[in-house]
């Protein structure tokens, strides 16, 4: 289990800041193993430096990190695998030496580095390009020995800051395939996004954060649950004024008019709109997760 | 193998493979033996051109054994007279009592001529004089040429090197931060493996070039007959040069990193290594002038000064005989400032290779916590 215990960080104040900025105010949050772990938050909000501190890139003022019970060292982060937000090659570098480069750099032995290096290659459709310079790739081939430079070593934990930016459909697939199969084997998966449809598709749980604090986490059913849905009625052809005296607010389109409250009796709502004409639409509309972030962070 | 072995292996790799390497190899290769037999091709030592009209030929070379003479028989002396007047010989001797040449006679030839004449002489007559004794109370000061030849080459191959090794440093530190694969090689290793394998890596490479050079020019030399003229101890004064090169690189190299950690861009590397390859310039032509003057007061004191010792000290060692304990101290006052660099030095580059953007300060860097 990875905890992330009340993180804080004041960023030096330079001429355009000169109080500092602080950039965590206490964010606390727990992965579990075989948990993909959505983290999300509006730009500056705290992401991207939390995910740097985990990895050891950047030290917190205060606050702790730990895995399996223990504070995280220097050992542990070496079987960590990290994808930064800033993605960075050896551009003059072949594809196949930079990944077995770095799996070395995590630990393995010549051999082992130089088999998991042949499988991402095979996995990831880059076998015919292994012996290419880095820079002779399209920016979609570079991330994803990027990627494979982040799972080479087969990590016991996945940090990765915006991996999905920047991909075609196709490559999204690809990556969240490669994820749910780490995770599936009981590696805890933090990931970074904008892409809030993904997230929900894709975490089990998801941390909102906003200027540097966690202000909302917890499955994505959980935060539904937290927020009331919206009532939504549709009625085709209704009395004029059937909806005086409701709350919420009332659209015309066409011979339809649709309701659209989240306070009220329901059931009072419901009489009224049977008694106005054809009902056509009646229910709860659950928050999506854009909904559930905005709120958040407003 | 840990992780300071494994970032120098990868860039010794990766820098003997590139053409730029090769092709620097070979040419420094090919104009270190090319040097090594110049001099021979030059002509070397003196000789003279000597004629004979009805007279004897002096034993000069015995009396100069450096010396080189031909030695030509004329039938008469309007012969001799032509053959001078052409340039054929330099002087003729003539019934064994007069010297023809044109216009005054060489001073070395006029006075190896007349002192041999007068020695041959006596000595014919039973008069026997046992030669001067020659006995040096100053330096050994047979060498004198060959010692300072083989200093103002050491040092002008330790500049090179050590500035182009040094620029290598910096660009591999920006593109490391420019690029931000630091942030991935950090999550996998600690700064100073990265630091540390880096300036290995490329003082290996370093040392390839300059030990290439150093055997090239060796056997070229005793090939070319030019190390015959080398003073004894050269075996000594090639490695006390490595240990120079590493000690004088270690300081710069470190500096360098250090440098180069505070700019993102590859553009800004020559701007903000302008104070360092500055003080290299000056150690440089410190050393360079040592070179005319290698006994003088400013090359002792500045061959004791870190960084100038380390390309000082080698060229008062090749240009005269330095005691041991004078080189093992001021190896040490520089194998000090080495540790105190590194220090220094590892210390801005961990806190600033993380921070990608404007250029930073090395002092205020090194001040903030």
């Amino acid at each position: 289990m990875l905890e992330i215990s009340e993180l804080r960080k004041r960023f030096a104040g330079g001429p355009g800041a000169p109080g500092g900025k602080v950039a965590l105010d206490g964010i606390s949050f727990t992965v579990r193993p075989g948990e993909m772990f959505g983290f999300v938050g509006a730009n500056g909000a705290g992401k991207t430096t939390t995910m740097r501190i985990v990895m050891g890139v950047l030290q917190a003022d205060s606050g702790s990190v730990s895995w399996q019970g223990r504070p995280l060292g220097y050992d542990d982060r070496q079987r960590f695998g990290y994808m930064p937000e800033e993605r960075g090659l050896y551009q003059k570098m072949r594809v196949a030496e930079q990944i077995e480069y770095f799996g070395r750099l995590h630990g393995l032995s010549a051999p082992a580095a130089k088999k998991a290096t042949d499988d991402l290659l095979e996995r990831l459709g880059l076998t015919e390009r292994r012996g290419d310079a880095v820079q002779a790739l399209s920016l979609g081939n570079q991330q994803r020995v990027q990627l494979a430079v982040a799972l080479v070593h087969d990590p016991e934990v996945l940090i990765l800051d915006e991996p999905f930016s920047g991909l075609d459909p196709i490559a999204v697939d690809a990556l969240a395939t490669a994820l749910q199969e780490r995770c599936r084997g009981g590696v805890p998966v933090i990931f970074s996004s904008h892409q809030l449809e993904l997230v929900e598709r894709l975490c089990d749980s998801v941390g909102i954060v906003s200027a540097g604090r966690m202000v909302a986490s917890g499955t994505v059913a959980d935060l539904r649950a937290a927020e009331s849905g919206t009532l939504r009625v549709v009625v085709r052809d209704p009395a004029p004024g059937w909806a005086d005296g409701l709350p919420g607010t009332v659209s015309v389109s066409g011979s339809r008019q649709v309701l659209l409250t989240d306070e009220g009796d329901d059931q009072e709502i419901l009489r009224r709109a049977m008694k106005a004409g054809h009902v056509e639409h009646f229910g709860v509309e659950q928050p999506t997760l854009t909904e559930i972030f905005k709120e958040a962070v407003a | 193998m840990n992780g300071l072995l494994l970032v120098a292996r990868r860039e010794v790799s990766t820098q003997v493979r590139t053409r730029a390497f090769v092709i620097g190899l070979l040419v420094t290769a090919l104009l270190v033996g090319a040097v090594s037999f110049l001099p021979k091709i030059m002509g070397g030592g003196d000789s003279y051109k000597l004629g004979l009209v009805n007279s004897q030929q002096l034993p000069l070379h015995a009396a100069a054994p450096d010396i080189e003479f031909e030695w030509r028989k004329f039938a008469d002396e309007a012969a001799a007279k032509r053959a001078v007047l052409a340039g054929d010989v330099d002087a003729v001797l003539v019934d064994n009592a007069r010297v023809l040449t044109d216009g005054e006679i060489n001073t070395e030839l006029g006075v190896l001529l007349q002192s041999v004449n007068r020695e041959f002489k006596l000595g014919a007559a039973g008069v026997a004089i046992p030669p001067l004794e020659m006995q040096s109370v100053g330096a050994d000061a047979r060498y004198q040429e060959a010692r300072q030849g083989i200093a103002t080459v050491l040092v002008l191959l330790l500049f090179m090197l050590l500035m182009g090794q040094i620029v290598m440093v910096a660009m591999g530190v920006v593109e490391e931060k420019g690029s931000r694969i630091v942030e991935i090689l950090l999550a996998a290793v600690r700064p100073w493996q990265l630091l540390g394998g880096k300036i290995l890596g490329l003082g290996v490479v370093g040392l390839i070039n300059l030990g290439t050079i150093l055997v090239i020019g060796l056997a070229a030399s005793s090939v070319s007959g030019l190390a015959a003229d080398f003073p004894p101890g050269m075996v000594g004064l090639v490695v006390a040069v490595l240990v120079w090169f590493v000690l004088g690189y270690a300081f710069f190299a470190t500096l360098s990193a250090a440098f180069a950690s505070l700019v993102s861009r590859q553009e800004e590397v020559n701007t903000v290594l302008t104070p360092l390859t500055m003080m290299i310039m000056v150690t440089y032509f410190v050393s360079f002038y040592v070179t005319n003057e290698p006994t003088g007061t400013l090359a002792t004191v500045l061959s004791y000064v870190p960084p100038f010792s380390s390309m000082v000290m080698p060229v008062r060692m090749a240009a005269t005989e330095v005691p041991m304990w004078q080189v093992g101290l001021s190896m040490l006052a520089m194998a000090l400032a080495v540790v105190v660099v590194l220090k220094i030095g590892s210390t801005v580059y961990e806190r600033a290779v993380l921070r990608t953007g404007a250029r930073l300060k090395f002092g205020e860097v090194l001040r903030s916590r």
